[in-house]
């Protein structure tokens, strides 16, 4: 067969010869085995003897196969005979130059004048064409197209006939003609892209068939999807003709207007997600992500990061309209009905699937245009009157494996610098600069200058863990020396001033000399390093943000909470989507699946009373709500269901919890809430105007048994109390809040009610002594003030005044926001930051994972230069709105934890040791193996206390300490945390140059 | 300037370069910085007249807890912190003619130079090092000593020290700082004050005698450029040292720092990180821009 002889031929060799022979000899050779050809080919189709042929459709193509007998069998011998002929002429014909100043060599004269290549082309389906033929034919010209020495596509006799061929083979199923015609497509392709002049003669000779289509293109697209070679092959060569349309009009108005290519690709993703794994095989608890060495495990996964990263590449290289159209198709076709209902499915395994796919397909999608299909579908997209964003938001309260793949999803999210990301999640609560006292506004751009805000986050360092304390072997004080060499001329001046402020002066009266030696934590450096580099980082990637978010653009008075939260704005995809292409042929969003509620016996059966906080029974009662007022308080029924399907599960493995309730520390919390209860009672009944609440009473406690911290905001706000509340049959104050956020307007409410109540359940090992906890806050900042000198003018906010307010609320600094957040534009920071600090405060009894990528996202935020965030976050000195909570508050939670477990447990020092050379290893065995730098901004900190020490002999302590390595880590996060908020002093006043 | 001093600078960090640069007075040129000394041994910089030296024995390296309940630690790195801050305040203010660079020795001291460029004191080149108490910034203000005592009626005539604390009579944090020390010393050369004179001659010239005084001022002047190549008073390899104009050493250095203003924006093509935005200048709605999908 001549393909296969050129295959195997020594090329090299042949042209070698050929080289040598005189081209008039060669003319002579092909014209004497042409005539031999023709012969026969006339003998057996009289009726095609002339060399002018009726213009040969595709469609006529398949009458061909069948009428390919009429003339009667062709002989093997004179079969042969033409092949052998066609095979020496083949070779004459590539190996001939082309003629003076790019003209036709005369063989190649000769072909185009006797329209040969047609012509052999038909005798093919002259006889049986069978896939053998098929292929012998397209390896014919893939050898002629890829190594002629002259152009030969230019011609049409050429280019026809292959044409021909090509869409001859568009049907083809067997593997062996799809690889070939994929390559030769492939190779088409090539030279199309290097001799974009050819591309007139594709379309010219395809209307010729009576088709206006691309054929080589249209040819491609059923192989998109394919996995293997055939598919690479067949997505590089239409990447070649995506990057022809950006420069040629017409190749990009043909595809866009009449191929299927965006809808193919689009839904195809679509196809694709279906054969997903449904459910992942969780490896471990600590696993997050689908990692490159998981997801490599799943073909199907692979096959469908294919086709994203060639979606990817597409709207990279592609003409505009043909990137909008595929852009627009991916959110219709793919975001909106398939993985949209994905994210919403009943059990906790599927949800959490899906999100850590959403999670790997952020970090696949590069191209922004796509990662703007992906967010604003995140974003604004509503998915049963719910934005998918606060569904998420609301995931990372979910206990088990779905909370910390959510995490790991937010961890993505921020992490990409997105202006419209952080406006949704955080800033657009900061921006109105409600959650601080009016007067603090002016505060918001101030720099720390003198690390005042630093030293108050490492004063929280938890006493077992302080420097002094620490073991030789884990806290290695380098002695760095920080030389001061200040020698003051006039000392004795400077001496005596010295005095009052050096404790350590030992009297003598001429020290100025303290810490001109001192050991440094090595640590802190690195710290300092990473901050310096995360904020530098952050600073150049928000240069591009519209505004700067320094509480004086956007103006806090323009953007009131009603203004900012305004509804309608569509998705910017949608409406392009709409007005530029037909709806896809996608499937239409499915009515939502198990709309009805659940019968109320089985749910009851199935709800655990003793971890539910009153407002469940909003939910587990929906016949008695009223019927919603308004779209948009549609309750969010995939909370719901959530909720049931987590606490089920946490049911059965919460028994042991039970036990808690034994334990003394319960009664030494009622007691302690009893306290408080006493305390705050008179006011909290005026605001809540309960029927029960009485001072003094245990009972709240008792009947809430273990959800003991409570859990709704009893904010002042009267007026909606006065309203809504009464007629509750319910006991406990929680029960109005709950009401009003389900009779009200408010969706952020109730859903943040129902967060609220996941939360308690998820696992509060951790018994919160508040009452002691906010005395810690209070005296916290009691002595902030005392500090504070009197230029700073924080008397109009000394602890007196903002102590009122807080005795209105008496959760109100654990619970920010809520239930009357909209109503009365409260302060409150939006659903992102209450639900990362609710589930900080419970870093004792999170699992270390959980606790690494918490602190990973809060240390990401806080070196985000923009003042606000960076106010809200990292400034001790802030005055916020007593119902706000912050995170130095939240730490200061933590921080009295931990000393209390330290104060109880003799042995925890020892265990603290463990769990630093536990980390340790854990730290220095992922340098090793896992160099992806996934990780590293996480838990980088074990390796950072020591690179030099000994090994570390490992002790054996179980993970289950949560809060043993929760201690450790606390310690090395405040660290974090501080060095962030000192190189924010430097550098975030720099004008970024360098 | 009748001596056009083309003052070279050993300076080190790129962010005092660039306010040089800024400024269009001088033609600084950099020499590469010395190497890094190693840590080690406390090597005290000379010291300046008239400083009685403390030298106490080092107390050992054990931490000790401060006052606030830090750990001391973390002192030196809110000390350093601190430091760089009001340095970075410095470098905001783009004095006019000042130029201050601290120590490689001691966040603590910083050298200076301050060109007059009218007034009395017209082509003065005024060499300083300012001192900052090591419990800044609650100590008292800091101290600036110019090398060579100025004739003027605020400059103690035998140390050369400025009487700062008149414009600053209590160091407040948050409200001093030192870019407003180093402004003050301008000040002093344009806006003469006789009151409480540490340089009582100099006052009453300038009450009494104004062409003496003048005359004084220029010998002053004229002594202080006299000594402007002078080897630094301090043994610091980032004091301030000037070298007469040199084209082979300078030139080159010149040319750099003038083209190099315009600045290329491709500097960071090795660690681009792009941030995102879809959001209209103006606007709080996410994806608010009307134009399509932003190009790379």
């Amino acid at each position: 067969m001549m393909a296969s002889m050129v295959a195997n031929g020594n090329r090299d060799g042949q042209s070698l010869v050929l080289k040598g022979v005189d081209p008039e000899t060669c003319m002579i050779v092909f014209k004497n085995h042409w005539a031999q050809v023709v012969k026969i080919l006339e003998k057996h189709d009289p009726v095609r003897s002339s060399s002018t042929l009726p213009s040969l459709s595709v469609i006529n193509l398949s009458a061909g196969f069948s009428g390919g007998h009429r003339f009667g069998p062709v002989p093997g011998d004179e079969a042969s005979a033409v092949q052998n002929y066609v095979e020496h002429m083949l070779f004459l014909l590539m190996e001939e130059d082309s003629g003076q100043a790019g003209a036709m060599g005369p063989i190649l004269e000769f072909v185009v004048m006797e329209n040969v290549m047609e012509r052999l082309f038909v005798w093919s389906l002259r006889r049986e064409f069978t896939d053998d033929m098929k292929l012998e034919q397209l390896k014919m010209y893939e050898m002629l197209v890829g190594q002629a020495q002259q152009p030969l596509l230019h011609h049409k006799p050429i280019l026809r006939p292959l044409m021909m061929l090509l869409s001859s083979c568009s049907g083809t199923t067997a593997p062996q003609v799809e690889a070939e015609l994929v390559l030769l497509l492939n190779l088409l392709c090539c030279v199309l892209a290097k001799d974009p002049s050819i591309l007139e003669l594709f379309f010219h000779t395809s209307e010729d068939q009576g088709a206006t289509n691309f054929l080589i293109f249209s040819l491609l697209i059923p192989f998109i999807h394919r996995e293997g070679t055939v598919g690479q092959q067949a997505r590089d060569a239409l990447l070649l003709i995506m990057s022809l349309s950006a420069e040629n009009e017409r190749v990009a108005k043909h595809i866009a207007e009449n191929t299927y290519f965006c809808p193919v690709l689009a839904t195809g993703l679509s196809g694709l997600y279906s054969s997903l794994p449904m459910k992942l095989e969780v490896p471990s608890e600590e696993w997050h992500c689908l990692h490159r060495d998981d997801w490599l495990q799943m073909p199907s996964l692979v096959q469908f990061l294919n086709s994203l990263e060639f979606c990817n590449a597409v709207i990279q290289v592609a003409h505009p309209d043909i990137r909008d159209q595929l852009v627009g198709y991916i959110y219709n076709g793919f975001l909106v009905p398939v993985l949209a209902p994905a994210l919403h499915k009943l059990t906790l395994e599927e949800v959490m699937t899906t999100t850590a796919y959403l999670d790997l397909f952020l970090k696949t999608v590069s191209e922004p245009a796509l990662l703007q299909t992906f967010l604003s579908f995140i974003l604004l997209h509503q998915h049963e009157s719910v934005h998918i964003l606060d569904t998420l938001v609301s995931r990372i309260n979910t206990p088990f494996q779905l909370g910390t793949v959510s995490l790991a999803l937010f961890r993505t999210l921020i992490g990409l610098y997105c202006e419209d990301v952080m406006l949704q999640l955080i800033l657009r609560y900061l921006i109105p600069c409600n959650h601080m006292m009016l007067s603090q506004r002016r505060v918001v751009g101030e720099r720390d200058c003198y690390s005042v805000s630093t030293a108050k986050i490492l004063a929280l360092t938890p006493s077992c863990c302080s420097p002094d304390h620490s073991p030789p072997p884990l806290r290695q004080l380098d002695s760095i020396l920080f030389s001061k060499g200040a020698e003051t001329p006039n000392n004795t001046s400077a001496t005596e001033e010295n005095e009052s402020f050096l404790e350590e002066d030992d009297g003598s009266g001429n020290s100025c000399t303290i810490g001109s030696e001192v050991y440094l934590d090595v640590s802190y450096l690195h710290y300092l390093y990473d901050a310096r580099l995360s904020i530098s980082r952050c600073i150049r990637a928000c240069q591009v943000w519209s505004a700067p978010y320094d509480g004086e653009n956007p103006p806090p008075e323009k953007y009131q909470p009603g203004v900012l939260e305004e509804p309608g704005l569509k998705s910017r995809q949608t409406q392009m989507a709409f007005k530029r292409v037909p709806l896809p042929p996608a499937p239409r969003p499915r009515p939502p699946p198990n709309t009805e509620p659940p019968s109320i016996t089985q749910l009851e059966l199935e709800w655990d009373d003793t971890y539910d906080a009153c407002p469940m029974q909003t939910a587990e009662a929906p016949v008695e709500r009223k019927p919603p007022q308004e779209p948009l308080a549609e309750p969010p029924k995939h909370i719901q269901e959530m909720r049931k399907t987590a606490t089920m599960l946490v049911k059965g493995s919460y028994i042991e919890e039970n036990e808690f309730q034994d334990d003394v520390k319960v009664y030494d919390l009622v007691a302690k809430t009893d306290a408080r209860e006493v305390e705050h009672g008179k006011k909290k009944s005026n605001g809540s105007e309960s029927e029960e609440t009485q001072p003094g009473s245990a009972e709240v406690p008792l009947k809430n048994g273990l959800s003991l911290t409570p859990p709704t905001p009893v904010m002042a706000d009267k007026n909606s109390l006065d309203t809504k509340g009464k007629g509750q049959t319910d006991c406990n104050s929680h029960l109005q809040n709950a009401t009003h956020a389900e009779s009200g307007d408010d969706l952020l409410a109730q859903y943040e009610e129902l967060l609220r109540t996941l939360d308690t359940e998820a696992g509060k090992k951790y018994v919160k002594p508040e009452g002691e906890l906010k005395k810690a806050v209070t005296t916290a900042r009691e002595a902030e003030e005392e500090e504070e000198e009197e230029e700073m003018d924080f008397t109009a906010f000394s602890a007196e005044t903002p102590e009122p307010e807080k005795l209105h609320s008496p959760f109100g600094v654990k619970f920010g926001g809520g239930s009357a957040s909209r109503s009365q534009s409260a302060p409150f920071t939006g659903p992102f930051v209450s639900v990362l600090l609710s589930r900080l405060e419970n870093m004792p009894s999170n699992s270390l994972h959980v606790n690494l990528l918490l602190t990973g996202i809060l240390a990401q935020l806080a070196a985000y230069p923009q003042p606000l965030l960076r106010s809200f976050l990292l400034n001790t000195n802030l005055v916020f709105q007593p119902t706000v909570r912050s995170l130095y508050q939240v730490l200061a939670i933590v921080k009295n934890q931990i000393e209390e477990q330290a104060a109880t447990r003799k042995d925890f020092p020892e265990l603290i040791i463990a769990a630093q050379h536990w980390l340790l290893a854990r730290e220095t065995s992922f340098m090793a193996t896992d160099t992806s730098g996934s990780r590293r901004s996480t838990h980088g900190e074990a390796g950072r206390m020591l690179k030099n020490s000994p090994t570390p002999k490992p002790k054996a302590i179980s993970l289950d300490r949560t809060e043993v390595f929760a201690t450790v880590l606390f310690t090395e996060f405040l660290k974090e945390l501080a060095a962030i908020a000192q190189e924010h002093s430097i550098l975030s006043y720099i004008p970024m140059e360098e | 300037m009748n001596l056009n001093p083309f003052w070279s600078m050993s300076a080190n960090t790129s962010r005092k370069q660039r306010s040089d640069g800024e400024d269009q007075s001088g033609h600084g040129e950099q020499r590469a910085s010395p190497a890094r000394l190693p840590f080690g041994k406390k090597q005290l910089p000379p010291i300046p007249k008239n400083a009685a030296p403390i030298t106490k024995p080092v107390s050992t390296g054990t931490p000790a807890q401060s006052a606030n309940g830090t750990h001391a630690s973390y002192g030196p790195f809110y000390l350093e912190y601190s430091l760089l801050a009001e340095f970075t305040l410095v470098i905001k203010q783009k004095l006019p003619g000042i130029y201050v660079q601290p120590s490689y020795k001691s966040a603590l001291v910083w050298f200076g130079v301050i060109f007059i460029r009218h007034g009395l004191y017209q082509d003065g080149v005024f060499k300083f090092t300012v001192y900052i108490p090591d419990n800044y910034p609650d100590g008292e203000c800091p101290k600036l000593v110019f090398d060579i005592p100025v004739f003027h009626p605020l400059v103690d005539p035998v140390s050369g020290e400025l009487d700062v604390r008149r414009a600053f009579t209590k160091w407040r944090r948050n409200h001093n700082h030192i870019w407003q020390v180093l402004m003050y010393a301008r000040t002093i050369f344009y806006k003469i004050n006789t009151t409480e004179p540490l340089n009582p001659e100099a006052a009453v010239l300038y009450e009494k005698d104004v062409q003496l005084f003048k005359s004084k001022v220029v010998d002053s002047v004229t002594l202080c450029n006299s000594h402007l190549f002078d080897q630094p008073k301090m043994d610091d390899p980032y004091a301030i040292s000037f070298s007469p104009w040199n084209p082979a050493v300078h030139e080159e250095a010149k040319e750099r720092m003038f083209t190099c203003k315009r600045r290329p924006e491709d500097h960071h093509k090795g660690m681009q990180v792009s941030g995102l935005s879809w959001v209209k200048p103006g606007s709080t709605q996410p994806f608010s821009k009307e134009d399509g999908p932003p190009q790379s």
